[in-house]
């Protein structure tokens, strides 16, 4: 068992400090009329409520956030929530977008592995909370006391037991044991948390197992048939179940072609798929069914055909019924008029980068961008020719907005450069006596100062000594830090900078696209880690849907945590591909076209490419990593979008559905402003 | 190649201490000033040869930076030694020493072993830390002690082997099983005839297997 103690406060500095402020948690007392308006599940029942539970994000004592603590019953499942208080005073410095990325929205306790309990002699009592998946959630404080009622009420609901190694950890559902394993699988039923439907677990044991083997082999070279008997569907007893299968046989559909399946699902699906604007706020569990209960009806039957029309006729082999013969005929009309027969790769094929010519008929006389989505389209296939990206990028971004015209952003170009300076000039008129005061800004300025002298400097617009680039980088890094001082300065962001600076040049136009870019990287460099694991934990979502064979795979070899693709999400494949492609890649991210979190379907293309060798190989975790970082340099991009364009589609609303709300890039749920805290320094 | 054992190693210690010019130099024996910074984790390989039998040594490169502690913890399973790095010339990565090795202690099995590093001793005209401070520290916490410099090469390559040779003695002691692999140790197919000579319960046949 892989136990890693992702939140230990060994290296919490503030833990021992918080030890004397003990005083000031009285002066947190809850308000209920403030409590969060977000509600608990129907017909749900709470079992425990506990005031002043804070989570502690930074070292700071002025950034902890104070919220209540619940345990809810529904039906035989049991949730824990914690929502933090709206308008905390102590809190000023946070916006409710941090709030909110600290929000636990209904995790039901199926998905919970086990909880570890603090109980230092002096200071509050903590716990941890580790998923299934081995994340985390951050340390829960118990201003009030209440950690021992809090694992008797869950005792009394699900199956908790103390660990034999830690007499401070509670497994829940431990799954060791065989019959509490049957059990659970007998008792818990499926936990359709609100607004992110669980992943087809139940499919491990229904009849289609088979059937999804083949799935499994969706990418492979597999010529093997198709196994077609599984697919009655089991109709009406779990409408999330028939779904998932729905997508799955989606996949073998697309095994089987082996080609221009994106385009088949955008017409078969328009209804259903047509558009990608989530509202996951407001969707409950029965909404999700229903919305997908229309699509379902309408997916015509074609869709399930097992024969390939690589061959020139129907594959009789194996079907054996009237209506399937008749849909393949069907199926092979739409082939021949729609279909590149030629390409074996799937997704749309990718088109050459948008040039001057074309990209002026974007244009209007003014310079405002006319049709946005049309224009973000176009880059999702194609990219941008390298000396438009100076221009384009600003407007994928989100630095420049795509109604503005180019006299406005003449204007703003100017504005934002004095605006830059200011703040540069903060940290420029640190005198040496102050910096000897002042800690914190000598680390981080000799944080960056080693880190932009290792950063890219292969490449010729980096490299050299005293390359005026380099500079550039510190400055730029070291006035983020003022300007965003909450998250300061953290490994990675150079990665993320050196491309933006070396397209944009200039140096306040950099600074401002980098801040653009990290309102929605930003959580990747939360100190607690909390946005780094949203997205590890959307990718095991994603693979659980995607490809079930290699997520039970991973959950049998502690893999779960996904920590190999650790680098991947951090810096955005920054260190997998080339410079160029890397451009690429990010121009194409930055679309948001399908999915703002393509990048995480990038993810699963990636490792969906090399399943047989992963499993074949038997890798284990060390094994695994070794083989995921190795892997750098040799990802064919233009596939991997292909695939991740494709496994997108093909996920829909479901995909959407295993990304937690708030996940990055995703602008947190409650802010639309892009700058929530401007110049909130110092 | 064959070998008779692969030894997992992880290098930790503060960012910027020179972790990974140390590995540099000790599977490539060259010196890079202007290696890109380590995120998450990064691997190197070297044969080296301890009582006339030829060892694998798989390194784990680590990010250094705080932030990154949570995902480094994950990296301690299974490493059978650990070089802890530190910068005689910044006094903080010393400081730090104490909770990179409650980490350690916390994450990696008991039985790793531990050399400790003072790297850059090329500049002792900067020096911030002392040899005896390093000693000392060493002796309080049970590891192994050296200066040594990535750039000169001075005691790299010593460091390493020396490492080796500890955990080599631990296996002819019989404190590792050497078929449990979560010590950080694989037996090869790289003629240990017999077996490991007083090794506890290891058999060639039953590690046999794993050798990549």
């Amino acid at each position: 068992m892989q136990e890693t103690e992702l939140y230990d406060l060994s290296d919490d500095a503030d833990y021992a400090a918080s030890q004397q402020q003990q005083g000031s948690a009285s002066m947190m007392r809850s308000d209920s009329s403030k409590r969060s308006s977000s509600s608990e599940p129907e017909g749900a029942e709470v079992v425990y409520t506990k005031d002043n539970v804070t989570i502690h994000p930074t070292q700071f004592a002025s950034e902890r956030i104070s919220g209540r603590l619940k345990l809810i019953k529904q039906g035989s499942s049991l949730f824990m929530t914690w929502f933090p208080y709206k308008g905390q005073s102590s809190s000023a410095r946070l916006s409710e977008k941090d709030m909110n990325l600290y929000t636990i929205r209904a995790v039901p306790f199926t998905e919970v592995r086990s909880i570890r309990r603090h109980t230092p002699a002096l200071g509050w009592q903590y716990i941890i909370v580790v998923l299934s998946s081995g994340l985390a959630f951050p340390p829960l404080y118990f201003y009030n006391g209440g950690v021992r009622e809090f694992l008797a009420t869950i005792k009394q609901h699900v199956f908790l037991m103390r660990s034999a190694e830690d007499a401070n950890v509670f497994l829940v559902n431990d799954l060791q044991n065989p019959l509490q394993r049957t059990l659970s699988s007998l008792e818990l039923p499926r936990a359709v948390v609100a607004g992110l439907p669980s992943a087809p677990q139940s499919l491990v044991e229904s009849p289609s197992q088979e059937h999804l083997k083949a799935v499994g082999e969706f990418h492979g070279e597999s010529s093997s048939t198709f196994q077609y008997g599984g697919r009655q569907r089991q109709k009406g007893h779990d409408p999330t179940r028939d779904i998932s299968i729905q997508v799955l046989e989606k996949f073998s559909l697309v095994t089987k072609f082996a080609r221009e399946t994106s385009q088949l699902f955008r017409e078969t699906h328009s209804n259903g798929y047509g558009s990608f604007e989530r509202k996951r706020n407001s969707q409950s569990a029965i909404d999700y069914t229903q919305k997908e209960a229309d699509p379902a009806k309408k997916v015509p039957n074609q869709s399930f055909v097992p024969s390939d029309p690589l061959e020139k006729k129907p594959n009789i082999e194996h079907n054996h019924d009237e209506e399937t013969s008749a849909l393949v005929e069907t199926f092979e009309l739409i082939d021949c008029k729609e279909f590149d027969k030629l390409s074996l790769v799937w997704g749309k094929p990718r088109q050459p980068p948008l040039g001057s010519e074309e990209w002026a008929t974007f244009l209007d006389s003014e310079g405002r961008v006319v049709d946005a989505k049309a224009l973000r389209k176009r880059i999702f296939y194609g990219g941008v020719e390298h000396k438009l990206r100076r221009e384009v990028w600003s407007f994928l971004l989100g630095y420049n907005t795509y109604e503005s015209t180019d006299a406005e952003r003449e204007y703003q170009r100017s504005v934002k450069k004095k605006e830059y300076e200011m703040i540069k000039h903060q940290w420029q008129s640190i005198s040496p006596e102050q910096a000897k005061r002042f800690t914190k800004f000598r680390e981080r300025k000799g944080l960056i100062e080693k880190d932009v002298v290792r950063t890219d400097r292969s490449l010729p617009f980096y490299d050299g000594d005293d390359n005026p680039h380099v500079n550039l980088l510190h400055d730029i890094l070291l006035t983020y830090s003022f300007y965003n001082f909450d998250l300061g300065y953290c490994q990675g962001m150079s990665d993320l900078l050196s491309p933006i600076l070396f397209v944009m040049e200039d140096e306040s136009e950099s600074f401002w696209c980098f801040v653009a870019l990290m309102e929605r990287l930003g959580p990747n460099f939360n100190r607690d880690q909390s946005g780094m694991h949203s997205q590890l934990f959307a990718i095991s979502k994603l693979v659980e849907l995607l490809d079930l064979p290699l997520h039970n795979y991973f959950k049998q070899n502690d893999c779960l945590n996904y920590f190999f693709c650790f680098r991947w999400i951090l810096i955005q494949f920054k260190r997998e591909f080339e410079y160029e492609m890397i451009m690429r890649l990010w121009e194409v991210l930055w679309t948001h076209y399908l999915s703002e979190h393509l990048h995480l379907y990038v993810c699963v293309a990636i490792l969906k490419r090399h399943r047989s060798k992963i499993m074949g190989e038997q890798m284990d975790f060390d094994t695994l990593l070794k083989f995921i970082n190795e892997l750098s340099g040799h990802i064919d991009l233009d596939a991997i979008l292909r695939d991740a364009e494709a496994l997108c589609i093909c996920a829909g609303e479901n995909g959407a559905a295993c990304i937690p709300p708030g996940t990055p890039p995703s602008l947190p749920v409650d802010n639309g402003s892009l700058y929530p805290q401007p110049d909130e320094v110092l | 190649m064959s070998y008779a054992y692969l030894f997992k190693y992880i290098i930790i210690g503060d960012t910027g201490v020179g972790k990974s010019c140390l590995l540099l130099q000790f599977t490539d024996k060259r010196f890079q000033p202007v290696h890109d910074l380590t995120i998450g984790v990064e691997f190197g390989a070297r044969m080296i040869t301890i009582d006339n039998k030829p060892i694998k040594l798989q390194i784990w490169d680590t990010a250094g930076q705080e932030s990154f502690r949570s995902i480094t913890r994950s990296y301690y399973r299974g490493a059978a030694g650990a070089l802890l790095v530190y910068d005689i010339t910044r006094r903080e990565t010393f400081n730090h020493l104490a909770s990179w090795l409650e980490d350690a202690r916390q994450h990696a099995n008991a039985n790793m072993t531990i050399m400790l590093i003072g790297n850059k001793c090329d500049l002792a005209h900067r020096r911030a830390v002392s040899t005896e401070e390093g000693e000392q520290f060493a002796k309080e916490h049970g590891l192994i002690f050296m200066e040594a410099s990535a750039k000169t090469a001075q005691n790299v390559e010593e460091a390493f082997i020396k490492t080796a040779a500890t955990i080599y003695k631990k296996i002819q002691d019989g404190v590792f099983d050497v078929s449990n692999e979560s010590y950080g140790i694989k037996v090869g197919y790289g003629g240990i005839p017999g077996g490991p000579s007083g090794g506890a319960g290891g058999s060639p046949s039953q590690g046999g297997g794993c050798c990549t």
